[in-house]
């Protein structure tokens, strides 16, 4: 193999897994309301992309500082994921999944116009720190912003393990996702649960929307349906349900993008990502880590 | 301190439990007995809040629970383990408990040590409960991988974790061995023993018959009879309903 191919290979390969951890982050996120709920909320990408938009009006308005920016877009992000709960989920009726479901499409279409009418279908520019760093492995380049998005996912990541591993909070959520009626009768409230899950989520989302946009360095509607569907495939790969399945499933779908990118071109490039979804439905649709056992 | 007045649930026409009163007093065991399908889980349900009932009020103490939600039974002191055991599979034995008695305590502490106050399957209650259902050697074992007797152990414990008033125990000697019944029967009334009331909805005769102190028998959704061991094997419509009316009355009073 020519020496510079296989360069250019590892260097999409590396782009694309440190990426990749946005749609991971995506993917825990559908996974989560998905394992407390036994619900999709397809709104989730759009409610990410709305999130992250609060944190660039704080840009726009009065300059504020990147890690500001960050943090109003992840918070921002949080609260829609509340309201996105409130309106599509909450008061649906629990055992028919299917008025849930196009509830959140109606909410997803219906943030998506807010999102073009207030921005009138622009792009904006969206901070980005560490663009000029670059750390050089031998002839493999990291690039310093895409090294601030994983790590930055890393960490949301590692607080999310340490929230649903070592808290009462997570624990009332896995045990309402492992035996809702038991968790019932042991004094949790679903309603509560659910609640925080959708807030929390929320927040994943809104960091994912404003890694995303950091590591473009701008910011465009088109963004929430990358989102949606880089992150449903990441799910479906991974395995709905399985937490580690959405961050293998992220890292490859990331990886994948990229290859796609340097091998195909930018016009295929998502024809081949479809095309590795069609195969995982076709050979493994339960996805890598896919189960549901021990559940009613 | 429980009291059912006129508690029915039909679904569609079916009178799954109908017009059932029964009161239940503090400190007592009472089991509630009857064949398949007469209305036994119904029941637990209508008390624990998976059914609104179609007629009729649960009362704890004098609160209405008739329209509370389960998680609010829970608080209010009804705790139950299931027939089908139900545990959090991928959760420790430890944390099973822990789950139960956090959710009790929600109410009263403030939200950031309630929800992120790491550390708490150590607490001293929970090392009690461990001991009571010897499992205190198996504490970090997840709970999926503990044999049968054992789970029914964690989920007896699990309910006690919830500091309730009155447990309803669903058939907890299912798949147990004679042997095994002796020491169920003990583990019921050192549950007892703690100030717990406890429901027992069992098929084991010999079980009920010998640690309850008061009986119901449900047939066809309704109560059929209500007293002492001694006074519902004597009863004549309790011995049709579980061996047919022209069967000899040998085999329930041995059995």
């Amino acid at each position: 193999m020519d020496y510079f191919f296989f360069i250019d290979f590892l260097q999409s390969l590396t782009d694309g897994l440190l990426f990749g951890t946005t749609y991971a982050l995506i993917g825990i996120g559908f996974t989560l309301i998905f394992g407390v709920m036994r619900k999709l909320n397809l709104a989730y990408g759009a409610a990410a992309l709305a999130g992250t938009y609060i944190g660039l009006a704080a840009f726009l308005s009065f300059d504020a500082p990147p890690t500001l920016v960050f943090l109003l877009s992840a918070l921002g992000s949080g609260v829609i994921g509340i309201l996105v709960y409130y309106c599509c989920f909450r008061f649906t009726p629990a055992d028919y999944p299917m008025a849930s479901l196009l509830a959140s499409v109606g909410m997803l279409l219906f943030i998506e116009e807010v999102v073009i009418h207030a921005s009138h279908g622009m792009p904006f520019p969206y901070p980005s720190v560490f663009r000029d760093a670059t750390i050089e492995l031998g002839d493999i380049w990291i690039r310093g912003d895409l090294l601030f998005v994983f790590g930055i996912c890393v960490v949301a990541m590692a607080v999310l393990f340490w929230l649903l591993y070592r808290t009462p909070l997570g624990l009332a959520t896995r045990a309402v996702s492992q035996q809702p009626r038991a968790a019932a009768l042991c004094g949790i409230d679903p309603t509560r649960v659910n609640l925080l899950t959708f807030g929390i989520t929320g927040i994943l989302g809104g960091i994912a929307g404003a890694m995303t946009a950091a590591a473009v360095g701008v910011l465009s509607p088109i963004i929430a349906m990358g989102l949606t569907v880089k992150g449903l495939i990441a799910v479906v790969i991974g395995g709905l349900g399985s937490i580690p399945g959405a961050i293998i499933g992220g890292l490859l779908v990331g990886a994948a993008e990229n290859i796609f990118l340097l091998l195909r071109g930018v016009t295929e490039r998502d024809i081949y990502v479809m095309l590795l979804l069609f195969l995982f439905l076709v050979l493994r649709p339960g996805g890598l880590f896919g189960s549901t056992a021990g559940r009613d | 301190m429980l009291a059912l007045d006129n508690l029915s649930k039909h679904f569609g026409g079916v009178r799954a439990v109908d017009a059932v009163d029964l009161t239940f007093r503090e400190g007592e065991i009472f089991g509630l007995i009857g064949p398949n399908g007469s209305g036994k889980s119904t029941t637990v349900n209508l008390i624990t809040g998976l059914y609104t009932p179609t007629t009729g009020t649960v009362m704890l103490d004098g609160h209405d629970l008739t329209q509370m939600a389960q998680h609010e039974r829970t608080a209010m002191g009804v705790a139950r383990t299931f027939q089908n055991i139900r545990l959090f599979g991928n959760l420790s034995v430890a944390q099973n408990l822990w789950v139960a008695q956090n959710g009790r305590t929600q109410r009263r502490e403030h939200f950031m040590s309630r929800w992120f106050k790491a550390g708490g399957e150590h607490g001293p209650e929970i090392e009690d409960l461990l001991r009571f259902s010897r499992l205190h050697t198996k504490r970090d074992l997840p709970a999926s991988a503990l044999s049968f007797g054992e789970m029914r152990r964690l989920e007896m414990a699990r309910a006690l974790a919830s500091n309730p008033r009155i447990v309803l125990l669903d058939e907890p000697a299912a798949g147990a061995s004679l042997e095994d019944g002796q020491l169920l029967a003990e583990r019921i009334r050192d549950i007892r023993e703690r100030g717990v009331t406890v429901l027992l909805i069992e098929h084991m005769m010999e079980l009920v018959m010998g640690i309850s102190d008061r009986i119901a028998v449900l047939n066809f959704g309704r109560k059929i009879a209500e007293g002492t061991p001694a006074e519902v094997q004597a009863n004549r419509d309790v011995r049709a309903a579980y061996l047919g009316s022209k069967h000899e009355d040998e085999e329930l009073i041995h059995a």
